[in-house]
């Protein structure tokens, strides 16, 4: 019997780890191959270099500047996205009305393309904006994109408005799987709103915040679709991210073993924050 | 014991895909051009003996064939595609053309890499600068003579490599500053021949309120494109191998003072345009320059079709940015060129092509038209109405025109020029220095040339 379970158990495992094997680990061991190599994408010498690429790599400005926008806009984000889900999720897990129009106004935006996104908030930052600017006369600085200095915020707002419509909607799922009996019994105790929003959503949550977390961590260190659209790693390299450098880098700059080795330190930067962020988070985690 | 075992086999299936990937993906199909050199290929003798028999002739009864085409195109050719099929369907209807189109800035290079390794299409349209990285790889088959002849011969000399044509060049733009004639006129400004006469039309635009340049620096392509078009008046024009040099390390950015002159040249623009230019899109700056809104534009041909979408009564002329030593001339840069594969197996069917896009006049002059470019053929004269032609023709005429592809040999678009602009972004924005600027030229000396 016992035998027969394991038998099938490796049929439903082997379809998927051979496409796992295939769409991520070969590539994977290529990249590392080709990290040690000073290949430009098209010859056939790959000469090895060892690891000179990632002895460059700690001396690269570009490098490092790509990777301190990156970390900007992964924090940025964490802390937007999660706060304002939450809130909303909050606000609408509350029994206001309309609950689903809401609901559904704050999910379309992340049905739609990055692409999609970046050229919606180019256009709404660089032409509608400045128009209303026009009609009530005022001043305000629309034009986010536009500098070094404000295109962090303007990416951030473009990838606030995509994002938090999904994870709010992972939140209420998990507020409505609150008994809530417990509510009633902090209320008999005497708690009031915010000591039972502390006390028993937050711990209740943990679970929901820890995918929240990993998700819009990760996922915001692999921006890359709403910069091609939007500003294209500028103004300068004001909005270059770690992907955008490698693939600049490894393609249009024929330099794939560097490129390689960027994208080996993103995949362990990823790793190491995916692992801390789960254990950490997990460890809070609370059953009702 | 048995889940080490099915852990052990699992690992296995995991290393042997994973070892044949290291082993022979990547590598196998690199060899097969490098071993096989455009001159010796099979297809290219094919190619050859057409030249005794008219490619017309070879492939008329052919079966039917179908051509894969990457396209890399520029702003002005989407939509050609489907021109050519059209003329290719009345001529040959046995060949069928598989485009796929790409942007040549962003794509086109990527999309070669990708097919190095698996296999080229067996056409490629892209830019003369592209034979010089592609063609000493052994990919590219030589071009037949008989479709070679049908063009201007100035457009040769930058796609031949070692006596062999490997590029077609079908059309060209021209680069210089687009100036609104009505507006010159009105205000008793002629065209600039010097830096110091450029300088006087900007002081008295900024006196009158008038924005001396429309600019869309949003798009870092062309910051680069400017600077090549201020390099090759300031550096170039005197010294045709500073590339050459500045790899011998005889030559830097930083010690240079005309690269620097040319660079500077981007801080003259940005001081005299829009504020929002790093938000401005091309479009909407060709707008403003059509409504009035900016005396002139550092751009290329590619601006025409812009211009004239948005008003066909649009005045307007074109003069070579004026260097140190006033004597610029207009920039000429050939445009779609087309490539072949030298490993196709249907090199009769790519010559049938070749016969379409060379005797066809009708066809060239629909593409001329659509792209508001300059015809790279023989007696065939566009019949749309360029508002500057008469300034191209009259800088022809005195032999003031270069053609810009020295320059992109000599320093290489992707992986240099390109990184550069984007250097010259941030010192524009005041977030690194000038020097910062040119340290990251010099350090990226290895990117700066094609092979």
């Amino acid at each position: 019997m016992e035998k027969k379970l394991e038998k099938q158990y490796f049929a439903m495992v082997f379809p998927g780890f051979v496409i796992f094997t295939i769409g991520l680990i070969i590539p994977l061991m290529l990249a590392v191959r080709y990290s040690v190599t000073s290949w430009d994408g098209m010859s056939k010498v790959k000469e090895f270099v060892g690891l000179q690429n990632y002895i460059n790599l700690c001396k690269d400005a570009d490098f490092r500047s790509a990777w301190w926008f990156t970390i900007k806009f992964t924090i940025g984000n964490t802390i937007i996205q999660n706060v304002l889900a939450l809130l909303f999720a909050v606000a609408l897990d509350s029994g206001i009305k309309a609950q689903k129009l809401y609901r559904t106004a704050f999910f379309v935006p992340c049905l739609i393309s990055s692409i999609i996104v970046g050229f919606v908030w180019l256009k709404m930052f660089s032409n509608v904006l400045p128009e209303i600017n026009e009609l009530l006369g005022t001043n305000i600085n629309f034009l986010l994109f536009g500098s070094g200095r404000t295109v962090l915020a303007g990416l951030l707002i473009a990838n606030n408005w995509q994002w938090i419509g999904y994870w709010m909607l992972i939140y209420l799922a998990g507020l409505q799987s609150v008994p809530a009996d417990l509510y009633e019994a902090a209320k008999v105790d005497g708690a009031g709103p915010i000591s039972r929003f502390f006390n028993i959503t937050i711990p209740m949550l943990a679970p929901a915040i820890t995918i929240c977390v990993v998700g819009i961590t990760t996922g915001s260190l692999k921006v890359y679709d709403l910069l091609v659209a939007s500003t294209k790693g500028g103004p300068g390299r004001a909005s270059t991210s770690v992907i955008y450098q490698t693939y600049t880098t490894a393609i249009n700059g024929r330099q794939y073993g560097y490129g390689s080795a960027m994208s080996v330190t993103l995949v362990l930067a990823l790793l190491l924050v995916a692992v801390i962020q789960v254990k950490g988070l997990k460890s809070k985690e609370v059953q009702a | 014991m048995k889940k080490k075992l099915l852990s052990v086999v699992l690992c296995t299936a995991m290393l042997v895909p994973t070892l044949a990937g290291c082993g022979g993906g990547a590598e196998a199909p690199a060899e097969t051009p490098a071993e096989t050199p455009a001159a010796e290929a099979p297809a290219v003798e094919e190619a050859s003996e057409t030249e005794d028999a008219p490619a017309a002739e070879a492939d008329s009864s052919g079966e039917a064939v179908t051509l894969t085409v990457l396209a890399g195109q520029s702003t002005t050719d989407a939509g050609i595609e489907e021109m050519i099929d059209e003329a290719l369907a009345k001529a040959y209807p046995n060949i069928t053309l598989e485009w796929e189109c790409v942007d040549w800035g962003n794509d086109f290079q990527p999309k070669m890499q990708q097919y190095m390794q698996s296999g080229l299409p067996d056409i490629m349209i892209g830019k003369a600068q592209d034979v010089a990285t592609y063609a000493p790889q052994g990919i590219l088959g030589e071009i037949d003579a008989q479709y070679l002849d049908r063009g201007l011969d100035a457009a040769r000399q930058n796609v031949t490599i070692d006596g062999k044509t490997y590029g077609l060049v079908y059309n060209a733009l021209y680069q210089g500053v687009y100036y609104n004639k009505d507006m010159f006129a009105e205000n008793g400004w002629s065209v600039p021949k010097t830096q110091a006469e450029l300088q006087a039309i900007i002081d008295d635009c900024n006196a009158k309120g008038i924005k001396p340049f429309a600019s869309h620096m949003v798009d870092t392509w062309s910051i680069g494109n400017v600077t090549m078009q201020f390099a090759m008046n300031d550096v170039f024009n005197n010294d045709p191998t500073w590339g050459d040099k500045f790899r011998a390390g005889e030559v830097s950015f930083a010690d240079d003072k005309m690269m620097q002159t040319a660079y500077q040249y981007n801080k003259l623009i940005y001081d005299n345009t829009y504020p929002e230019t790093f938000s401005t899109e091309q479009t909407d700056c060709d707008a403003k320059m059509v409504m009035g809104e900016a005396a002139m534009k550092v751009s290329g041909s590619w601006s025409i079709q812009n211009f004239l979408d948005i008003d066909e009564s649009f005045n307007f002329g074109i003069f070579p940015f004026p260097n140190q030593t006033g004597d610029s001339k207009l920039i000429f840069e050939p445009n779609i060129t087309i490539m072949t594969s030298a490993e196709s197996e249907h090199q009769d069917a790519i010559n049938c092509v070749l016969d379409v896009l060379t005797g066809d006049k009708e066809l060239a002059v629909e593409i001329y038209d659509y792209t508001k470019t300059a015809p790279m053929l023989k007696d065939v004269t566009p019949t749309f109405t360029n508002p500057s032609q008469a300034d191209i023709d009259e800088y022809a005429a005195n032999n003031m025109i270069v053609d810009v592809t020295l320059g992109n040999n000599q320093l290489v678009w992707g992986g240099f020029q390109e990184e550069n602009a984007k250097d010259i972004a941030a010192w524009l924005q005041g977030d690194i220095s000038f020097e910062d600027c040119l340290a990251a030229s010099d350090a990226r000396v290895d990117a700066s040339s094609a092979n």
